[in-house]
C-alpha cells in the first residue's frame, strides 16, 4: 500500500487543558486514488492532512509513505520529505503577491529535478492568457488554479489539498475540483483532499469520514462520478 | 534551475524604494567618508613615513647655551651620529600676536618640501609654512616686516622637522595660527639679529633603521656624553620625543579606531532597523512562508532570500561608498589634514584594508545580525507560519494594563506590541544624541577652557629666566620651575616651588620641608589621584626619579602641575637655599636685560591649545551634528514607518468604522511621539555618561588636560535637534496614515 498510517494519536495541550484530537487512526491508501476525508469542524481531518504532510508531527504511532517511515525524522529530513514527495494546496491559496502567476508556479518547480513542462501545465490549469498577470489582478478560482499548479508542477507523490474550495464559489469550486481531478488522471498522484463539503465525496475513490479523532466510515466509492457532475 | 523567488528582489526594492534608498544612501556616505579618511590617512601617512627618508629627518636634536666649540662634538660622531647645525632665530612678525622661526637653507638634513612658489634665492626673501601663511591669508608675492626689515614671500613650505607647528617641545599643542617656520638664504640667515638666536644641533644616527626603543636610547648615550663633557644643554630631544616631528604620524593613526567604531555602530543599527523591517514582512507573508516550507523549501533557503536585500543594499553601499571615498571624500579628508599639519605632497595609495573594513566587515556585519534574527524567527514551524502563530514564546494572556482611558491604554498597547523597534530605537537615540552633543560639546569645551586660563592665570607677567637675576620691581615675586614627566606617561608635568606667602599662587598651606605638594585638578582626574597618594616624576635627560605625596589638589587648569614651596624646591632638586629661575608679576619688569630671559608666558602662550584645537576641529563638528540630524531623522522615519505598515490592517479598519486619520494618528503616532520623546529626554543623562567616558579616553590619548564642560546649551540644542528631526518623521507618517487604503482590512478579511 502506498500510503500506510498506524494508530495515529494527536493531543494539544497538556494535563487538565489536554485534548484528543486524533484517536489511534489506522488508514492505507493507494497509489493514485482519490481520497477525501470529511468531517465537521474540529474532527482531526485537518490535523491528521498536516501530519501526513509531515508540518505537524504526532504523539504516537506510524506513517509510512511508499516504504519510508516519516515518524522519527528531524526537520531537515521532514523537509526533504516533503520536497520530494508532496504537493500542497490550501484554502487560502497563499500565493507570494509579487510574483506572476508564473513566476508563482516556478517557486513549485524550483524544488524538483525534473517538473512538469511549465507552459503545457499553464496550459491545463487555463492560465496561459493570465501568466504574467500577479495574484492580486486574478480571481479566487485563478488564484486556486495558480496554488494548483505550483504544487503540481514538481510532479508531487501525493497532492495534499485542505479545504481547497473552501473560499471559492458553487461554479468555480466545481472548476476546481474538475482541475483536481484531470491531474490527478494526468499525471497519476495520489490525492488527498480535506473538505467539510460532504457532495465532495462522490467524486473520491476512498472516502474516510472522521468525528471526534475518530474514523466513523471508510469506503472505496463505488459509485465515483465526475467533478463537473457534482452538485450541493 | 534559479530560485524564482529572486525574482522578489527587485520588486521589494521598488515597492519600498524610499526605505532603501534612504538606508543606502545614509549607509553609502558613511562608509564614503569613513573610506576616504581611511584611504587618506594611508597616503598621507604613507607620505609621512616616506618623509623621514625623503627628507633625512633627523634623529634627534639638542640646543646648547652657547654655539659648539672645535672639536666638542668628536666623541658623539666616533660613536654614535652625525652632527648638523640646525641654528634658528625667532622674530616677532606680521602682527603682534604671531612669531616665526627662521632657519637658514637645509641641503643635508631635515630636507624643505616645496608646495608652491619657489625657495628664496635673495636677501629679503623667505619661504615660510603653507599652514601657517593660509591662516594669516598669506600668499606667494605679499611681503610683511620681520625684523625691521621687509620680507618678500617667494614660497609655502613644509618643513620636515614642523609637520605640526609646537613652539615648544612641553606644549600640550601646537599652534599653527601664531606660530610659524620660515627658510631663507644662509647669507639672509647670517645678517639677520642674533637676539633670539638658538644653538640647536640635530643629529643622524651611524646606525640606520633604529627602533624607536634604540634611538630614544641613542638620544641618552648622546646626553649622557654631552653632560659628561660639561656642554651647557637647553634641552635634548630624541626623534621619538620630538612632538614637531611626531604628533602627526601619532595623531593619523589615532581616530582610525574611533572613525571605525562610528562605522560599525552605525551599522549594527542599520542591520537591527533591517531585521525588524524583514520581521514585519515575515510577519505579513507568514501564509505564503508557511506555504512555501510546507512545500520542500528549506529554513536555509527562506533565510537566504530574506537576507539577500539588505546585504545586497550593504554591499552595493560599501562599493559605491568606496567609489566616492577614492573620489570626493579623499579630497575632503586631505583638506582637514592640510588645515591640521604642515604635511609634504602625497599620492593616493590603494587601500586594500580600507576596502575590507569598510564593505566587507559591514556585509559580514549586516549578514550575522540578520542570520541570527531570521534564524530565530524562521525556525517556527510551517503549520505555525499557516496559521499566523509566530510568538516563539506565547504568552498566555494579554498584559494587564491599569484603568486607563480608553485612549492610553490603545497607546500602550501600540508600545508595548513593537517593544523591539522602541528598544532599538532607543539605542539609535542614544548614538545619535551622542553625536549630536560630540558635534555641539567641543567649542564651548575649549572657550571654557580659554576663560579659565584666563581668570587663574598667576599675574600678568610670568618670566622665566636664563639665569638667577634680581630685579627692583615691587611687584615681582621670585619662583623656582621645573619640567618632570609622571613616570610611566607621556605627560610634562611643570614643577612649581613658590613663596610660603605667594601673593600670586593662593590658597595653599606649603610646607618648607618634606615632600608634600599640591597637584594640579588635571592630574588628579586625569589619572585618578587621591589626597595621601604618592606620585613619581622622573627627570627625561637624567632619568632621576622623585617620589612625592600628594597633600591636596589645586585647581589650576592651564597646565599639569605640581606646587611646592621654594623651599621644598630647592632642597628636593638640590639647588642653592636662593635658587630661583623665574618671576611673578604684575607690573613688567623693565630693569631686566631681555638676554636673561627665557621667556615671558602670556595669555596667548597658555590657550595656544584652545585656538589649534578649535581650527582643527572646527569644520568637523558642525559634520559631526549634521550627520548625527540625519542619522536621528532617518533612525524615527524607519522605526516608526515599521508601526504603521505592521498596523496597516488596524488602521483601514478603524477607518472603516469611522476614525478620521488626525484621530488614528493620535494613537500611532502619538504612541511613536511618546516613545521618542522619552528616548531623547532620558538620552541625556546616558549620553552624559558616555561622553564622559569618552572625554577621558580622548584626554588619555593627548598630553595635558582640558577641564570636561558641558554649556547648558549643549543639551537644549541636542533635544531640539532631535525633537526636530523626530516632527519631520511624524509629520510623513501622518502622510502614511492617509494613504491606507479601505480596501487592505478588506482584503485582509478574505
Amino acid at each position: 500500500m502506498f500510503l500506510q498510517i498506524k494508530d495515529l494519536k494527536k493531543s494539544y495541550g497538556t494535563k487538565e487543558n489536554k485534548v484528543m484530537v486524533l484517536h489511534g487512526i489506522n488508514l492505507e491508501v493507494e497509489k493514485g486514488s482519490i481520497c477525501v476525508l470529511l468531517g465537521p469542524s474540529g474532527s482531526g481531518k485537518s490535523t491528521l492532512l498536516n501530519i501526513i504532510g509531515g508540518i505537524d508531527s504526532a504523539d504516537s504511532g506510524e506513517i509510512s509513505i511508499n516504504g519510508s517511515v516519516i515518524q522519527g525524522m528531524n526537520d531537515r529530513e521532514l523537509t526533504l520529505y516533503r520536497r520530494d514527495h508532496l504537493g500542497y494546496i490550501f484554502q487560502a491559496y497563499n500565493l507570494i503577491p509579487d510574483l506572476t502567476v508564473k513566476e508563482n508556479i516556478e517557486v513549485g518547480a524550483y524544488l524538483s529535478k525534473d517538473p512538469l513542462e511549465l507552459d503545457e501545465l499553464i496550459d491545463v490549469l487555463g492560465l496561459t492568457e493570465h501568466k504574467d498577470k500577479i495574484p492580486s489582478q486574478l480571481s479566487g478560482g485563478q488564484q486556486q488554479r495558480t496554488a494548483i499548479g505550483r504544487a503540481i508542477i514538481k510532479n508531487p507523490d501525493i497532492l495534499l489539498c485542505d479545504e481547497p474550495t473552501g473560499a471559492l464559489d458553487y461554479n468555480t469550486s466545481k472548476d476546481i475540483l474538475s482541475l483536481i481531478e484531470r491531474v490527478n488522471q494526468k499525471y497519476g498522484n495520489t490525492v488527498i483532499m480535506v473538505t467539510h463539503n460532504d457532495a465532495i465525496k462522490n467524486m473520491a475513490d476512498r472516502v474516510i469520514k472522521l468525528r471526534d479523532g475518530n474514523i466513523r466510515k471508510d469506503y472505496i466509492n463505488e459509485n465515483k462520478i465526475k467533478a463537473e457532475d457534482l452538485d450541493w | 534551475m534559479k530560485n524564482p523567488l529572486r525574482k522578489r528582489y527587485l520588486r521589494e526594492l521598488k515597492r519600498d524604494i524610499g526605505k532603501y534608498m534612504v538606508i543606502f544612501l545614509f549607509m553609502s556616505l558613511t562608509i564614503g567618508f569613513i573610506s576616504g579618511f581611511l584611504v587618506a590617512d594611508d597616503s598621507m601617512k604613507t607620505a609621512y613615513d616616506n618623509s623621514f627618508e625623503k627628507y633625512n629627518i633627523e634623529d634627534g636634536n639638542f640646543e646648547l647655551m652657547y654655539e659648539k666649540t672645535d672639536r666638542m662634538f668628536d666623541d658623539i660622531e666616533d660613536k654614535y651620529a652625525d652632527i648638523y647645525e640646525n641654528f634658528n632665530k625667532e622674530f616677532q612678525a606680521i602682527n603682534s600676536k604671531t612669531k616665526i622661526r627662521v632657519f637658514a637653507e637645509r641641503k643635508e638634513i631635515n630636507k624643505v618640501s616645496l608646495m608652491s612658489g619657489k625657495m628664496p634665492k635673495n636677501d629679503g626673501e623667505i619661504a615660510i609654512d603653507r599652514m601657517f601663511a593660509d591662516n594669516n591669508s598669506i600668499k606667494v608675492g605679499d611681503t610683511f616686516k620681520m625684523d625691521e626689515s621687509e620680507y618678500k614671500v617667494t614660497g609655502l613650505v613644509a618643513l620636515s622637522d614642523y609637520s605640526a607647528l609646537f613652539e615648544d617641545n612641553s606644549d600640550m599643542m601646537f599652534d599653527s595660527i601664531n606660530f610659524g617656520v620660515g627658510i631663507v638664504t644662509q647669507e639672509q640667515f647670517d645678517k639677520m639679529s642674533d637676539a633670539k638666536l638658538h644653538y640647536v644641533y640635530s643629529w643622524k644616527n651611524h646606525k640606520k633603521n633604529l627602533s624607536d626603543k634604540a634611538k630614544k636610547t641613542m638620544g641618552d648615550d648622546i646626553c649622557k656624553v654631552l653632560v659628561e663633557n660639561g656642554d651647557a644643554i637647553k634641552s635634548i630631544t630624541p626623534v621619538t620625543q620630538n612632538q614637531a616631528i611626531q604628533f602627526t604620524g601619532d595623531d593619523m593613526g589615532g581616530d582610525k579606531s574611533m572613525m571605525m567604531a562610528l562605522l560599525y555602530i552605525i551599522i549594527v543599527i542599520m542591520a537591527f532597523i533591517f531585521g525588524v523591517t524583514v520581521m514585519n514582512t515575515i510577519d505579513n507573508e507568514a501564509s505564503e512562508i508557511g506555504t512555501l516550507r510546507a512545500m520542500g523549501y528549506t529554513r536555509g533557503e527562506m533565510v537566504r532570500h530574506y537576507m539577500m536585500l539588505p546585504v545586497i543594499v550593504t554591499l552595493v553601499a560599501g562599493i559605491i561608498g568606496n567609489i566616492l571615498g577614492y573620489s570626493m571624500f579623499k579630497g575632503v579628508v586631505v583638506d582637514m589634514y592640510y588645515g591640521s599639519y604642515s604635511l609634504p605632497t602625497y599620492k593616493t595609495i590603494w587601500n586594500a584594508d580600507a576596502f575590507i573594513l569598510t564593505t566587507v566587515v559591514p556585509c559580514v556585519l549586516m549578514f550575522v545580525i540578520n542570520l541570527i534574527i531570521l534564524n530565530g524567527k524562521l525556525k517556527l514551524s510551517p503549520l505555525k507560519f499557516l496559521r499566523h502563530d509566530l510568538k516563539a514564546r506565547k504568552s498566555k494572556r494579554a498584559v494587564k494594563l491599569p484603568d486607563f482611558k480608553f485612549k492610553t491604554r490603545f497607546r500602550l498597547r501600540i508600545l508595548l506590541q513593537n517593544k523591539a523597534n522602541y528598544i532599538i530605537m532607543f539605542i539609535a537615540v542614544i548614538f545619535a544624541n551622542l553625536l549630536l552633543v560630540f558635534g555641539f560639546v567641543m567649542t564651548p569645551i575649549l572657550d571654557n577652557y580659554g576663560d579659565i586660563v584666563k581668570e587663574q592665570m598667576f599675574c600678568k607677567y610670568q618670566y622665566v629666566l636664563k639665569q638667577s637675576v634680581e630685579t627692583e620691581n615691587e611687584s615681582a615675586e621670585k619662583y623656582c620651575a621645573g619640567s618632570l614627566k609622571l613616570k610611566g606617561k607621556d605627560d610634562e608635568i611643570n614643577i612649581y616651588g613658590v613663596d610660603k606667602d605667594s601673593k600670586y599662587v593662593k590658597d595653599m598651606k606649603l610646607d618648607t620641608s618634606g615632600n608634600e605638594v599640591y597637584v594640579s585638578h588635571g592630574i588628579m582626574e586625569k589619572y585618578g589621584y587621591e589626597p595621601g597618594d604618592k606620585i613619581v616624576l622622573k627627570d627625561k635627560y637624567s632619568g632621576d626619579e622623585y617620589t612625592m605625596t600628594i597633600k591636596e589638589k589645586y585647581t589650576y587648569s592651564a597646565s599639569m602641575a605640581v606646587f611646592m614651596s621654594r623651599e621644598q624646591y630647592n632642597k628636593i632638586f638640590d639647588k642653592d637655599s636662593d635658587y630661583f629661575n623665574g618671576y611673578f608679576s604684575d607690573e613688567k619688569l623693565e630693569d631686566i636685560d631681555e638676554n636673561n630671559v627665557a621667556t615671558t608666558i602670556t595669555l596667548q602662550d597658555m590657550t595656544k591649545v584652545v585656538r589649534q584645537l578649535k581650527k582643527s576641529m572646527g569644520s568637523m563638528m558642525p559634520l559631526f551634528s549634521a550627520f548625527a540630524m540625519i542619522m536621528a531623522a532617518l533612525m524615527f522615519y524607519l522605526l516608526s514607518k515599521i508601526v504603521i505598515e505592521k498596523n496597516a490592517s488596524s488602521i483601514s479598519m478603524v477607518k472603516i468604522l469611522g476614525y478620521n486619520s488626525k484621530e488614528i494618528g493620535s494613537f500611532y503616532v502619538a504612541s511613536t511621539t511618546i516613545a521618542a520623546l522619552a528616548f531623547i529626554i532620558i538620552s541625556i543623562p546616558a549620553c552624559e555618561l558616555f561622553m564622559r567616558g569618552i572625554y577621558l579616553y580622548i584626554m588619555n590619548e593627548m598630553s595635558g588636560w582640558i577641564d570636561y564642560y558641558v554649556a547648558p546649551s549643549v543639551y537644549a540644542k541636542t533635544i531640539v535637534m532631535s525633537v526636530a528631526a523626530y516632527i519631520l518623521s511624524a509629520v510623513l507618517q501622518y502622510r502614511k496614515i492617509g494613504k491606507v487604503n479601505l480596501e487592505r482590512a478588506l482584503k485582509d478579511m478574505e
